[in-house]
């Protein structure tokens, strides 16, 4: 084992606990509806307070400072050559959920951009069919049937069982091998160019929330649940809303349920 | 006798065929009136994505108030996100609260909906929930970018059908208002919720 290797085991042992633990409360929640999925609240709300004052006064102005100074290309390349370096993950992921052509497909499309898209700059699988897929474990193990569990807010919004994910994401990024003096300024540009990314996403939030934390949970779990189902989530389940999808067995629980039964 | 069996037989196959024929036409009409509040709130953004150059804010939400008071069941809207609060209301109560979310529904539509690169709108199924709800799956087509999907329920209520949640690239805005004004109802009570909604309408109005 090497001296760098060494360096990164209280990292990989950090990964291993947070996959045990959170696989752990994932597979015991049984909550259905987002209210009851967020028994941390006071926590998250503090985790969401710090992060949010953090990001306000240092990382949103560094993000739009580097948005004024990047060119969209350049930009559009480095966004590129960070999804490709977490592509591996994907493909793992593809054929855990048992999608072997489009593991096949996103193994091709690894191969491509980091040959012909040069490591990853130029994404051109997208233009001859083969497009970006959206997969992680936190998505398998829901395709496993595992419950998405608490939500937590840590430096992001994530679940007991999304935040697995961290353990092949990582350990399948080439990025996590590579030495200090390398790995710190890429991992500040991998930062700063996420969340100009995610500019126009929060500029969106806090236009339209009355309060930003219940917004971002409440998009976070649902737009988890759309990539769950690959974008066709099942129409029936946007009737539990109205409280009436089962007619005969909710229509005297309104009280109980806190929920308006809609004739 | 053989001439009457013939007679019968030819009266029984143009019954059956205008029958099922006025069957098919039955089912093509409702579903063109289930489609029909979904293409008129596309045509009336993509008016104000068109025009949003030539046209002032006011202009532009004249536009979308039309679209959003006929086309969308807003009282029923106001019912499913205020949930169990909307009960303890008064009924005028009620009836402010739909006003004011009529109002940032069109000013949020106008803000955002603000320019055009030949974006379009294409219908890609519909999928019954209940006897009377369906949901209307749509997208919006951009030329500079992947599409966005968009997706509505539509429930006839009193013979009309009427849009009651948009669904956007899986977020369904009821359940994300819904959430996000019971938090502040909880928090600080209903009065502060029509402040904080008063407050966004105004936020979204030209400087």
């Amino acid at each position: 084992m090497t001296g760098s290797h060494l360096f990164k085991l209280p990292k990989f042992l950090i990964l291993t606990g947070i996959l045990l633990l959170a696989t752990g409360c994932a597979t015991t929640q049984n909550s259905e509806t987002v209210g009851d999925n967020d028994p941390l609240e006071p926590a998250n709300r503090v985790m969401f307070n710090v992060t949010e004052t953090l990001d306000k006064h240092l990382i949103k102005p560094i993000a739009k400072k580097y948005v004024d100074v990047t060119p969209v290309p350049v930009r559009t390349s480095v966004t590129n050559f960070f999804n490709n370096l977490g592509y591996l993950n994907v493909i793992l992921n593809d054929f855990l959920q048992g999608k072997i052509h489009q593991g096949i497909t996103d193994m091709l499309r690894f191969t491509y951009n980091s040959t012909f898209g040069i490591a990853g700059l130029f994404d051109v699988s997208t233009p001859i069919g083969m497009p970006h897929n959206v997969e992680d474990f936190g998505q398998t193990l829901a395709t496993w049937g595992v419950d998405q569990g608490s939500y937590l807010y840590l430096i992001a919004p994530t679940t007991t069982r999304d935040i697995t994910d961290q353990v092949p994401s990582t350990l399948l990024n080439p990025f996590f091998y590579m030495t200090g003096i390398i790995f710190a300024p890429i991992s500040a540009l991998s930062a700063v160019n996420t969340r100009a990314n995610l500019l126009e996403a929060t500029k969106i939030r806090d236009e339209a929330a009355l309060d930003p934390y219940s917004f971002t949970r409440e998009a976070y779990l649902q737009q988890r649940e759309f990539l769950t189902y690959d974008g066709e989530p099942p129409a029936t389940g946007y009737d539990d809303i109205f409280g009436d999808a089962d007619d005969a067995g909710n229509a005297g629980n309104e009280e109980e349920s806190g929920m308006l039964i809609i004739e | 006798m053989t001439l009457n069996l013939q007679h019968l037989l030819k009266t029984m196959i143009f019954l059956s065929l205008t029958f099922f024929s006025c069957m098919l036409w039955a089912e093509i009409d409702k579903e063109q009136a289930i489609h029909a509040p979904v293409e008129e709130l596309h045509a009336s953004l993509l008016s104000i994505m068109e025009s949003a150059d030539t046209k002032s804010f006011q202009e532009r939400y004249h536009v979308m108030e039309e679209a959003v008071v006929n086309h969308f069941n807003s009282p029923l809207i106001a019912k499913v996100i205020l949930s169990r609060h909307w009960k303890t209301l008064e009924e005028q109560s009620q009836s402010d609260f739909i006003d004011l979310f009529n109002r940032l529904t069109i000013s949020t539509y106008v803000d955002r909906f603000d320019s055009f690169s030949g974006e379009s709108f294409k219908n890609l199924s519909i999928e019954q929930m209940k006897e009377n709800r369906f949901m209307v799956k749509t997208e919006l087509v951009r030329t500079n970018d992947g599409p966005v999907s968009f997706n509505y329920i539509v429930q006839n209520d009193g013979g009309e059908w009427k849009i009651i949640s948009v669904i956007a690239n899986g977020i369904n805005d009821l359940s994300l208002k819904r959430a996000d004004y019971s938090a502040i109802i909880k928090e600080r009570g209903f009065d502060a919720l029509i402040a904080s909604l008063k407050e966004k309408i105004s936020d979204l109005q030209p400087k």
